[in-house]
């Protein structure tokens, strides 16, 4: 019963799992299938993968998120699918991804073309950001734009960046509401359903829960402007939450048990009959204890073990 | 013996009963209890009830049922005819426990060992037959694990009821004689009809006695090996036989209560090491921590597919 099973590493899958809306996945030329693209994941500055769909000027930029658990796989048609991930196909404001390098084009204090700044050697994918349909009609909300001829020109603006964001908080808030997503402190697990509506979460816990939202799509110093633009108090750092050691008092009086256990030193009291065990107790005697391990066999030497 | 209502379907456990004689309803009755197919990898298990006035003890001894494993089948189903016909005092009720409720009960999460099954099908029996008005006063058990326990726990439950829980009871008492032969005339019913919920074709019968040593048996199990399924669910999943089968020929499954050694399994699960607690604050905070709106769902991000 007890023999180890080998995991064997995952190998490489050839079909996934995906949740992603028809517009997504329908497009309407042939030549324009949905891709999958790695992107500069602008809060962790990392490889992040996003899908590109919608062909014919009418390009629409999605991110791709998984919903992964131990011990899953899936059934699919007459196969088994060893990978159990679930993939969502969601679409985004493809502004969060350009947002990274107009700050770093910003920098210099110039106008310039987005085509110049939207530039990655390592992610040649992002320049596909310009042509989504979004993108260049939403650019005054984090950018000044200046137009010379037939070419438009964008600076970083951190001013309409704040306030841009600061709408993208207040939407999240709207739809955690409506939603009824629990942002208060005390909670921690999402399946646990409630009878009550939460009446006491205020309105400062969801401003900070959306702002945590929305900064898992900006860098880390813009996600500290926005909260001190929405006026949220500083996050405290687990450091200072911490209580302090507790240290032994002294104190100049002598010290004197706070307990007397003489009482317990006569004869009968080793006597004493055990105490009746509570229904609680009496339950747990009652549970199938075969195969279980003792706790102390927990702690033996691991060698043992290994060895099998 | 008419097994319709079980063969119709074999994953769920079912009872059948004879009508209940009147004199049982009025006269003080004994009851026998056993059990057949216990220890076969294939097929159900069964347990039988059979009960009568205590005043026809010597007719049901006229009628010469003794131990059904000194029987042959042929002898069995003629003497089960007998039993049944004796509708005027004698009556019986049988409980047919699925191989597949015996996987699934001895599989499941807490887990439920097959002496617990078998004390709860036979509790549950006695049980019936109070119920159906039988005055019990005397029950002979053939005894599953220890004996003086098993009458222990069975005197507690029905107290009123002289309970006796004997090794080889079925040739010691009649009644139970009786019962074990319904069990095993139900079981060699139900698994000559047995209707295979599996798309098998032409499936092979020739699993000879359907017990773990039985080399036809063995041979069978392998030839009936899905590497993904396992078995169809006329194998008990729980027999050790079919596990080692499972473990060394199909694809390992895992479940996430499987035993695994306690370090090994919090460092797949990337649990912070005990020790860490202990040490000074700071230096442990995650920089890229994620939202706990994605954590909490379970959700990340992917760089690639």
């Amino acid at each position: 019963m007890a023999s180890k099973k080998k995991r064997t590493p995952n190998v490489q899958n050839d079909s996934w799992v995906v949740i992603a809306a028809d517009s997504a996945v329908d497009s309407q030329r042939k030549d324009n299938d949905p891709t999958f693209v790695r992107l500069r994941n602008p809060a962790t500055d990392a490889a992040s993968l996003y899908m590109l769909s919608g062909g014919g000027g009418n390009l629409q930029l999605y991110e791709v998120k998984a919903f992964e658990e131990d011990f899953r796989s899936w059934f699919v048609g007459q196969t088994v699918q060893r990978d159990g991930r679930l993939l969502f196909v969601t679409q985004m404001d493809p502004l969060f991804l350009m947002l990274p390098y107009l700050i770093k084009s910003g920098k210099e204090g110039k106008f310039q073309r987005l085509d110049q700044m939207v530039m990655d050697e390592e992610f040649p994918a992002c320049s596909g950001l310009l042509s989504c349909t979004r993108s260049l009609a939403s650019m005054h909300h984090i950018a000044d734009e200046k137009e010379v001829g037939s070419h438009k020109f964008h600076r970083y603006s951190q001013e309409k960046t704040m306030a841009w964001l600061k709408k993208k908080v207040e939407k999240t808030v709207l739809v955690l509401k409506k939603k009824n997503i629990s942002v208060g402190e005390g909670v921690k697990s999402s399946s646990y359903i409630r009878v009550k509506l939460e009446s006491d979460s205020s309105k400062e816990d969801y401003l900070g829960y959306a702002h945590g939202l929305i900064s898992e799509y900006i860098n880390k110093d813009l996600s500290k402007d926005l909260r001190h633009h929405l006026q949220l108090p500083e996050l405290t750092s687990p450091k200072e939450t911490e209580p302090a050691s507790k240290k032994r008092k002294l104190s100049d009086k002598p010290v004197e048990a706070l307990d007397d256990y003489t009482k317990f030193n006569s004869g009968d009291f080793a006597r004493k009959p055990p105490k009746k065990m509570t229904a609680a107790q009496k339950n747990l005697a009652k549970v199938d204890k075969s195969g279980m391990k003792t706790m102390s066999s927990f702690f033996s030497l691991k060698v043992k073990a290994e060895k099998k | 013996m008419d097994t319709s209502a079980f063969d119709a379907d074999n994953s769920v456990s079912c009872r059948l009963s004879s009508i209940i004689p009147d004199v049982c309803k009025t006269e003080d009755c004994c009851l026998g209890i056993d059990e057949a197919g216990r220890g076969p990898v294939l097929g159900p298990m069964v347990y039988g009830i059979c009960f009568c006035p205590i005043s026809k003890k010597e007719e049901l001894k006229g009628l010469k049922v003794a131990d059904s494993k000194t029987l042959s089948e042929a002898e069995r189903e003629t003497l089960f005819q007998k039993l049944d016909d004796a509708k005027g005092f004698l009556g019986w009720a049988l409980h047919i426990l699925s191989p597949n409720t015996i996987s699934t009960s001895m599989l499941q999460r807490t887990k439920c060992n097959l002496n617990t099954l078998s004390h709860d099908t036979a509790i549950g029996l006695v049980q019936f037959a109070l119920d159906s008005g039988v005055q019990l006063k005397e029950v002979f058990v053939d005894t599953v694990g220890p004996a003086e326990k098993y009458e222990e726990k069975l005197s507690k439950i029905f107290p009123g009821i002289d309970v006796t829980v004997r090794p080889k009871a079925d040739s010691l008492f009649p009644i139970v004689s009786a019962a074990s032969i319904c069990a095993k005339v139900a079981r060699d019913h139900v698994v000559k009809n047995w209707k295979f919920v599996e798309n098998l074709a032409d499936v092979d019968t020739e699993y000879g006695s359907g017990y773990p040593n039985d080399p036809k048996t063995k041979a069978w199990l392998l030839k009936y090996l899905d590497p993904v399924f396992g078995y169809p669910q006329f194998v008990r999943f729980s027999w050790s036989t079919a596990q080692t089968l499972i473990d060394s020929k199909a694809v390992t499954v895992h479940w996430d209560d499987d035993e695994e050694d306690g370090e090994k399994a919090a460092q797949r699960l990337a649990n912070r090491s005990m020790l860490s607690y202990f040490s000074a604050p700071g230096g442990v905070t995650n920089p890229t921590q994620t939202h706990r709106f994605f954590t909490e769902r379970r959700l990340k991000s992917l760089d690639t597919l």
